[in-house]
């Protein structure tokens, strides 16, 4: 075949590689690069509507050093560790165990699969209606339960006690969610050859050994990705919380998502350069989180 | 070569698509040429009574002005007054008229939001008042339209009372120690001392505070504690916020105190019967005199009034906060600020303050003669609403204070009212000491 020919059909079509990717590019700069990049220059502004306009006045550092001042974003940024924390280690280990009740085909497992999963598939906003009925002090479900067998001490204001309300959101939220680590752990399972599960049933292994000497340590690359995902779902929790409390009663189940909402659209002022600063703050703090816990989880699956 | 056609094809796909705004930007210059129309964002969506006459006003201004057309939107509070706050933003998106956002009207008239009434307003057809409540310190002009006016009322559940042993006496007065009295009998017999709450207001936990304040120090010095102007560490602050934690732990507040919406705790009062008494403005029977499928009480349930509580060396005791509902105002982005004007002047008509009244029982800001109610207007149930607002507030001296959007009220101590008094000190989150600390520090 001629050079000049083999040239041509060897060399990478640039323009076609460009304009298949084109619209995704564009749509990625203008929605997602752009308001970060925008925000990230907010953040060092006081910006204030002024006769249809923006008045923007650069004040440095000043928005950022104001956070380790405002006490509500203190709680905020307390309640949204605690979810994470909190609400990555339940969901983790509910997640990991229902996907090795499912693999191990235990009867219905099928129909467990298809139920576990459900809930994913809900958005984040019906779940917060609904959630809001059931925990509804004088006719949800919960304290109607509660007082139908002679419970009724316990049927208390589970989303107005600022003692409960906390526990209360993480747990509607872990129910709208666990599906998604359980489902992605499923498939990691799933994924692990079934020749070494038969050869250490041949060994006499049953299935508490099988799941700890041979399944587990095959699954770490995956429960370190879902880990990492269920995590960063956590740190930016919003919609949910917005439904059931609103941030309430008093910022004790306020989020950093929820508070950025209420700095820039909610609040008597008007600045939208201070809750810039609060997300990007949380983008950095968030994006360090991640890193650490991915080189510290990926450090344990080398020496595997 | 075929890289040379792709990217004329490129390009001349980016030409055609930069020449379609063009072509509906003619499209829009055509559309401009017809009736002008004028969106008007108003908040009341769930109170049917207001609804009517908002929109009466609105036919009624269309059909004398046929080249306007009026695009009344209904909204609930909360999320208008979000949508509002994004559309002045972004610059895109506002209507010409909105209704007032009561606590943040300072802050977003010093943001050039609003445009004044103009100067042919005819106050003239307004009660004393009115006119000043239109104003704000520092800006020239007159902004808020007002229809309704609002008086701060005490509602007590009569057989709840009966069944606690309270008898209301001659003057409709209880000390400051009878009210935790009632409070806490109310508590033991399993009702809330209230039916107030705040699932999705940032005030209703102040009205006790404010007219108990009133009652205390009078209309000047309690203007100046609502609006910051006046230290909170005093003595009198300090009996105000210590009785009403007291009220707390005697059981001020229902169990639903922090989850209850506004439109929950109406027939929480009224249709559940929960709680011994409501503290709350004449505006509450926009939610409460409409038909019991809907929401609304029994016209036959008769509650009765009291007077605000008998501070210990009070001297207001005689005397009622009086104000003004909700408003309409100008949107500075409206290309049609003089029709919007001749809207709302169109809208302080006598004929609509009758209307007003007749179709909400609350009062007029607008005078009006009898000539001016409506020939076909129903008889109304609620005559011994009125009877009972006649006795007991008749005979006091009113005093108009702005409760809900103090006008020389900082963003800052908004924030701390909400969370300090509307939320932390009823909640028992903070104590009086901490309350008093936050205050001041938004001040």
């Amino acid at each position: 075949m001629p050079e000049r020919m083999n040239r041509r059909l060897n060399a990478t079509p640039i323009a076609a590689t460009i304009i298949l990717i084109a619209p995704v590019m564009i749509y990625y700069a203008t929605f997602i690069l752009y308001p970060i990049g925008a925000t990230i220059v907010n953040s060092f502004y006081r910006m204030t509507p002024r006769a249809g306009q923006i008045i923007r006045e650069f004040v440095g550092f000043q928005n950022f050093r104001a956070l380790f001042s405002d006490k509500i974003f203190g709680i905020a940024v307390r309640n949204t560790l605690i979810w994470a924390v909190v609400g990555t280690s339940v969901e983790m280990v509910t997640a990991l165990a229902l996907a090795f009740i499912v693999f191990f085909k235990v009867p219905f497992h099928r129909f467990y699969r298809i139920a576990w999963f459900t809930p994913i598939l809900i958005t984040g906003v019906i779940v917060g209606v609904v959630f809001r009925w059931i925990f509804n002090y004088d006719w949800g479900l919960v304290n109607a339960f509660l007082r139908l067998i002679g419970l009724e001490r316990l049927a208390v204001n589970w989303l107005g006690r600022p003692d409960l309300a906390l526990g209360v959101v993480i747990f509607v939220h872990f129910w709208n969610t666990f599906g998604y680590s359980f489902i992605l752990l499923l498939a990691g399972l799933s994924s692990v050859g079934q020749e070494l599960i038969e050869s250490a049933e041949i060994d006499g292994a049953n299935r508490l050994q099988i799941s700890r000497a041979i399944l587990a340590p095959m699954l770490l690359p995956v429960t370190v990705t879902t880990m990492i995902l269920a995590f960063m779902g956590k740190m930016r929790a919003f919609h949910v919380v917005w439904v059931l409390t609103n941030g309430g009663p008093m910022n004790q189940t306020e989020t950093v998502a929820t508070y950025v909402q209420k700095r820039a659209f909610n609040w008597s002022s008007l600045d939208l350069g201070y809750p810039s600063a609060i997300a990007v703050f949380w983008f950095v703090l968030v994006i360090l989180g991640v890193t650490a816990i991915n080189r510290w989880l990926q450090s344990r699956t080398e020496n595997l | 070569m075929m890289t040379k056609r792709i990217l004329t094809g490129l390009f001349m796909a980016l030409v055609i698509a930069a020449l379609l705004p063009a072509g509906g930007q003619q499209e829009a210059d055509a559309a401009e040429e017809g009736p002008v129309t004028i969106t008007w964002w108003s908040h009341w969506a769930n109170e049917p009574s207001k609804r009517v006459v908002i929109e009466q006003i609105k036919d009624e201004y269309m059909a004398a002005n046929p080249d306007v057309v009026i695009d009344l939107v209904w909204w609930d509070k909360e999320p208008l007054q979000q949508a509002w706050r994004t559309a002045m933003t972004a610059g895109e998106g506002a209507p010409d008229i909105v209704t007032d956002p009561a606590g943040d009207t300072m802050v977003q008239l010093e943001a050039g939001w609003f445009l004044p009434l103009g100067d042919d307003f005819p106050w003239d057809n307004y009660k004393p008042g009115a006119q000043d409540n239109a104003q704000y310190s520092g800006f020239d002009g007159y902004y808020k339209y007002n229809i309704g006016q609002s008086i701060n009322m005490i509602f007590y559940n009569k057989e709840i009372f009966d069944e606690i042993g309270v008898d209301v006496p001659d003057d409709y007065t209880f000390t400051q120690d009878e009210w935790v009295d009632i409070i806490r009998r109310a508590n033991a017999a399993g009702y809330a001392g209230s039916a107030l709450a705040i699932g999705n207001r940032p005030y209703p936990a102040l009205f006790p505070i404010w007219f108990s304040f009133f009652s205390l120090v009078g209309a000047d010095e309690f203007y100046d504690y609502i609006n910051g102007l006046q230290s909170w560490d005093t003595p009198e602050a300090r009996q105000v916020l210590d009785w009403i934690a007291e009220m707390g732990d005697a059981g001020m507040w229902p169990n639903t105190f922090s989850t209850m919406t506004i439109d929950d705790f109406h027939v929480y009062w009224h249709t559940q019967r929960q709680a011994a008494t409501l503290w709350i403005p004449s505006w509450y029977t926009g939610r409460a005199f409409k038909p019991e499928s809907e929401g609304g009480q029994d016209p036959d349930w008769q509650f009765g009034m009291l007077r605000y509580p008998r501070m210990d060396g009070g001297v207001a005791e005689d005397r009622v906060i009086g104000g003004f509902e909700s408003g309409y105002m100008i949107s500075s982005a409206t290309e049609h600020p003089e029709i919007a004007r001749d809207i709302l002047a169109f809208a302080a008509q006598p004929r609509y303050g009758a209307l007003w009244e007749v179709a909400t029982d609350i009062p007029s800001a607008i005078r009006y003669e009898s000539s001016d109610v409506p020939a076909d207007a129903p008889e109304s149930p609620w005559g011994w609403y009125h009877d009972e607002i006649n006795r007991v507030y008749g005979p006091l001296a009113m005093d108009v204070v702005e409760l809900l959007a103090p006008p020389e009220r900082s963003g800052d101590f908004t924030n701390a009212t909400t969370s300090v008094l509307n939320e932390g000190l009823p909640l028992g989150l903070i104590d009086v000491d901490e309350a008093i600390e936050r205050m001041n520090a938004a001040r």
